[in-house]
């Protein structure tokens, strides 16, 4: 499976009754109903951990070019237009800022212990409390309640599972308690974010900027209202688009199915 | 007024210094820079007037590292292709065509380890990068050994194992043009010239034909020459497998707040005859 496709529902696992495995690529796997493929008796498998230093490195990258504009920047360097550049053209800082991490799993640590680096101060919210030793590794501050994170974060960067807990986790009420100078960034799944609110807040200044590798749907239809904001960076789901990992997730999901049809115990299978 | 003038506090190499403004400012005792590079000063014509000179190291080297670290970042994952695929009416393109480079356990060649190098090699530690540096001269070992980095005495060295290139240096006769056809051909196809120092580090007709012939994958500038880029034609404006951003290195509010303290300080320092934190002198 690339991509969530193909869809997999009642009547394609009735019409293939010789089906075993289905190898999905990717962490995610809030596209498929684990219950139905398990009444038919079909196993599932994922590609969890190789994807989730190329998603971190994404999530600074997003971080990096939505906070320094250098999409805006690009394109008044190559503009046919720019005579000069001004010299009051300002970004904002990363170094020395407070990162908010919501979903401390391993992609969101991975990303802690990139924007450490940074001297950035780090906040994160998960529905458990990490490790001492992990925490102080990265310097991250627990808070329990995610209010706390976003009213204190400059930059809000999701790295939740897609649940139906998290559905919606950053709504309307979410975006009005993050500070009007501060930037979400989101490398998990669009139903994360109620998009409609997105953009009210982007369009009324409620929050600064927005960085999406992730919409709802994908590709967003064309007449999008997300597609006009300026302050937006959208980039195609490339989370794990590298050709290294690319490579090394067929390699696994070819050795998940092939385990799945031996009968042997499944790598990375899904449960 | 042009007797009351004792220090200058220049803003983006205005006012222009020569001859003429230090005759007609005889009580002018400093001039502190908005930013580190000196290249466009004359540092021997301004120290004949016994006039001091500072730059501001210290506030500009982590927001310099920070806009490094998004260029490699921007160009290995081709962030600035993607987003307009993202956003544009044509959405028929093949996933095989988006993929990027990875970062994170490649190798980092930094060229130019003074304070801002070694800042964007504390920040590419953190991306497991295997880092390479080449500098005037070697850091001490425990320097080396806090970011992992070895040291290439020759630059060649550096530029054949790096996947990532990053210049660092300041503008000096002995920099100019340091990386030309003959440094492109050493690197390897599949890497990647990040460009954060001045624009006339690099041979920018080398580079332009190293890019359009596949010598080197890719390059990010955020600065040229000049700056910016002539609008007819530049064939650097036109490469798809170019990023080039407006000189943006020091450019945020946190950063222009600070270059303005540090410049502060050394001209107070100088207008009390003290000693200045930062002052350049003419080498």
């Amino acid at each position: 499976m690339w991509y969530h496709k193909p869809v997999v529902n009642k009547e394609l696992l009735q019409s293939l009754p010789n089906l075993r495995i289905v190898a999905s690529s990717g962490v995610g796997i809030d596209h498929l109903d684990l219950k139905l493929l398990s009444s038919f008796g079909v196993k599932v498998s994922n590609t969890p951990f190789i994807v989730s230093t190329d998603t971190a490195d994404l999530g600074m990258a997003l971080m990096l070019a939505s906070s320094r504009r250098l999409v805006e920047g690009y394109e008044m360097a190559v503009s046919p237009d720019t005579e000069n550049f001004p010299a009051d053209w300002l970004g904002t800082q990363v170094s020395g800022a407070t990162l908010g991490i919501v979903g401390m799993g391993t992609i969101g640590y991975k990303v802690a212990e990139r924007a450490k680096a940074f001297e950035m101060k780090i906040l994160y919210h998960n529905r458990s409390q990490r490790k001492k030793e992990e925490e102080s590794a990265v310097g991250a501050v627990y808070c329990k309640k995610i209010d706390d994170l976003l009213q204190q974060s400059d930059f809000v960067l999701l790295t939740v599972n897609l649940t139906p807990q998290t559905h919606k986790l950053i709504g309307k009420r979410e975006l009005e308690l993050m500070k009007p100078t501060a930037t979400l960034i989101n490398i998990s799944r669009g139903l994360v974010v109620d998009q409609d609110a997105l953009v009210e807040a982007l369009q009324n200044k409620v929050i600064k900027a927005a960085a999406l590798d992730v919409t709802y749907p994908e590709p967003l239809p064309r007449d999008h209202p997300l597609l006009k904001l300026k302050n937006l960076i959208i980039t195609p789901h490339i989370g794990s688009a590298t050709k290294k990992t690319r490579r090394t997730m067929m390699e696994e999901m070819t050795e998940s199915i092939e385990a799945g049809l031996a009968g042997l115990p499944i790598p990375r299978e899904v449960l | 007024l042009s007797e009351k003038v004792q220090a200058i506090y220049m803003w983006w190499h205005r006012p222009a210094i020569d001859r003429e403004l230090l005759q007609s400012l005889p009580n002018l005792k400093v001039i502190a820079n908005s930013g580190v590079g000196m290249d466009h000063l004359d540092l021997k014509l301004i120290a004949s007037f016994g006039v001091k000179m500072a730059n501001v190291p210290h506030a500009v080297s982590s927001s310099t590292a920070d806009a490094g670290m998004a260029l490699l970042l921007a160009s290995a994952r081709r962030l600035v292709e993607v987003h307009h695929i993202a956003m544009s009416s044509d959405i028929d393109y093949c996933e095989a065509d988006i993929l990027g480079v990875k970062v994170s356990g490649s190798t980092l060649g930094i060229i130019g380890m003074g304070r801002i190098g070694y800042k964007i090699a504390l920040r590419a530690k953190a991306f497991e990068m295997k880092i390479l540096y080449h500098n005037r001269t070697r850091r001490k070992a425990q320097e080396e050994q806090a970011v992992g980095a070895t040291y290439c005495e020759k630059i060649d060295s550096l530029l054949q194992q790096a996947d990532f290139v990053m210049l660092v240096v300041n503008l000096t006769p002995q920099t100019h043009n340091l990386i030309g056809k003959r440094e492109l051909e050493l690197m390897k196809p599949t890497a990647t010239l990040i460009n954060i120092s001045r624009g006339a580090v690099v041979d920018q007709e080398a580079l332009v034909m190293a890019l359009q012939t596949g010598v080197i994958r890719a390059a990010a500038l955020d600065v040229t020459y000049p700056e910016p880029l002539p609008r007819l034609d530049h064939p650097l404006l036109k490469l798809k497998n170019v990023i080039i951003t407006p000189h943006l290195g020091i450019k945020t509010d946190k950063t222009m707040y600070m270059i303005t303290e540090e410049a502060v300080e050394n001209i107070l320092a100088a207008l009390n005859g003290l000693p200045m934190p930062s002052e350049v002198l003419p080498s």
